[in-house]
């Protein structure tokens, strides 16, 4: 589905990402751990059109996407949700998700997908007409979630969705993650602090440091693996 | 004047501030929509102001000899000046701003200041070639009569109103009117299509907006054409309701209305409604001080007349910046993390 091959990304002068290697497979939750500022957010910038790689290839379903600014990536069937939700907290819920689906050009295909979103989220379908800024983190993580969805996207971009939440809006997410994946056959790249709960959920995984890759393989491997398991998962 | 005078007096006042409110609302407009977008302070919407009612006045003096009905002149003189200034507005968005939209805010706002005097002077050099340099508005006779005037079908009306002191001609009744149904669509666009809604987004998170698949600086130009088409139908209303402007014409009303609109909340639409009527109001107010002193027998007060108009605006906008930056319906962006 997805595959970055040698990426390198710059912010400024600042070399952030090193060469990074990794693939996406149709219909697999892929996780991408590690620390703050090990370049888990660039990766996702880069994949979406955000940020220019300057030295390597990127290709979605085959076809070069390097340099393609963001908003013409969204054509080619893949969403992203960013780093701290961004949500527009004076749109409605309900123009968030329109605002989600401007690609889209059938109004009929637009309310279904609303319907499906508030279907995922009730929660979203109560506060249909309220200000997304006034909601609180774990239902704007929701609405993201759901705006993004409304692309019918085939491969879903996750930054972080579990940031600044209540274990349960951790728990309710992940589980709609895993849904999506299952039912849906959404192909999903999972960036995660929580490495405990990505490792949990997805086949393979990749940790980032200081801008490389410096692990791959297996889920539960990496799970297992002694130096992963002191760094990112608390464990002694 | 006595006292019994007053109230009438007073409510005429009001009515003529009110319709130069509606003029100050709508170019307010142009500065606020372009703001919500760029937060950029298009100095420039002045003179896009001007080259609408340069169009205006241009057409109504084409057209002078012409048997065509009035109110077909003026939409004629509206569209013309709408496309103009619309177009106006995006070359100067594209040349003057997209090349610096991620240099330092101070860099735009200088750029929108040398624009602005570049194209007064292209005006006075276009309308000086030809002799012009006071463009005085030469509009069907009928629209300089009282509305609902003696032998008209409602004069009962018109008699009406007079005696509680609202006298209007035609021309500024059709001010109220065009305003109003500006605003009405402005309205309608902004909050209730798909366009309105990409240039929210757009004004609240250009780079999430691209994550929509929103291209930002296609939705910007947009903007700068519709701000600029209310500048086209402002300047009309402004020739209109002054009758004679020239190439630096812009710059008391473009300031009043930035005023306008940093009262209402630059950035928010209907605060910029707001902000346009109430400075309209004080304006007018100001303007007959020396009236009421006296009829108030206030010595003091005679002595404030029409050139103290810009003082009022000034100090409205020093007050609010001290007291209530965000303006009277503007909001700071709250979000949580």
């Amino acid at each position: 589905m997805l595959e970055l091959d040698n990426i390198h990304t710059y912010y400024g002068h600042i070399h952030a990402l090193k060469g990074i290697t990794m693939s996406v497979p149709e219909g697999e939750i892929v996780a991408l751990i590690g620390g703050n500022g090990a370049g888990k957010t660039t990766t996702l910038r880069t994949v979406s059109g955000m940020l220019k790689p300057r030295e390597g290839r990127l290709t979605l379903r085959g076809k070069d996407i390097a340099g393609i600014p963001a908003h013409d990536i969204m054509h080619l069937g893949m969403s992203h949700v960013p780093e701290g939700r961004r949500i527009f907290p004076q749109l409605t819920v309900r123009e968030n998700l329109e605002v989600g689906a401007y690609t889209v050009s059938s109004r009929k295909i637009i309310e279904e997908r609303i319907q499906e979103g508030f279907k995922l989220f009730p929660r979203l379908k109560e506060r249909e007409h309220q200000l997304g800024g006034t909601m609180s983190g774990g239902e704007q993580q929701m609405l993201a979630i759901a705006r993004a969805l409304m692309v019918d996207p085939k491969l879903l971009l996750l930054d972080e969705p579990s940031m600044g939440l209540s274990p349960l809006f951790v728990e309710a997410i992940f589980d709609i993650v895993v849904m999506l994946n299952k039912e849906r056959g959404t192909t999903i790249l999972l960036v995660e602090q929580n490495a405990q709960m990505a490792l949990s959920v997805a086949k393979s995984a990749y940790v980032l440091q200081t801008g490389e890759i410096k692990l791959s393989g297996n889920a539960a491997d990496i799970a297992n693996d002694d130096t992963v398991k002191k760094a990112y998962l608390g464990e002694d | 004047m006595d006292l019994s005078t007053l109230g009438p007096f007073l409510v005429g006042v009001i009515t003529s501030g009110l319709v130069l409110g509606f003029v100050y609302a709508i170019i307010a407009l142009g500065y606020t929509m372009v703001y919500g977008v760029l937060q950029l302070i298009n100095f420039a919407h002045s003179e896009v102001f001007v080259t609408g009612a340069v169009v205006g006045f241009e057409i109504f003096r084409v057209l002078e000899p012409s048997p065509m009905n009035g109110y077909l002149k003026l939409l004629i003189a509206l569209i013309a000046a709408m496309v103009a200034s619309g177009m106006l507005n995006v070359i100067i968005e594209r040349l003057a701003y997209r090349p610096l939209r991620n240099a330092p805010r101070l860099v735009p706002l200088i750029t929108a200041i040398g624009v602005s005097l570049i194209l007064q002077d292209v005006i006075r050099i276009i309308e000086g070639f030809q002799g012009r340099f006071d463009l005085t508005y030469k509009l069907p006779p009928a629209f300089n009569t009282n509305f609902c005037g003696a032998d008209s079908s409602c004069e009962a009306l018109g008699t009406a109103l007079t005696k509680v002191g609202i006298s209007l001609q035609i021309k500024e009744v059709i001010v109220v009117a065009v305003s109003l149904l500006s605003l009405a669509l402005l309205n309608y666009l902004v909050n209730s299509t798909k366009l309105g809604r990409a240039i929210r987004a757009v004004a609240q998170d250009r780079v999430t907006a691209g994550l929509m698949g929103i291209d930002s600086n296609r939705i910007i130009a947009l903007t700068f054409l519709i701000g600029g088409a209310l500048g086209g139908i402002s300047g009309v209303l402004f020739g209109m309701k002054f009758g004679t402007i020239n190439a630096y014409s812009g710059f008391d009303p473009g300031i009043i209305a930035f005023t306008a609109a940093v009262l209402g909340g630059i950035g928010s639409i209907p605060g910029a409604v707001l902000g346009g009527l109430v400075l309209g109001v004080i304006q007018n107010l100001i303007g007959v001080t020396n009236v009421l002193g006296s009829i108030l027998n206030i010595a003091n007060l005679q002595a404030i007349d029409a050139s103290y108009q810009r003082i009022g605006a000034f100090l409205v906008l020093v007050l609010i910046l001290i007291f209530k930056p965000t303006g009277l319906l503007g909001r700071s962006n709250t979000e949580k993390v």
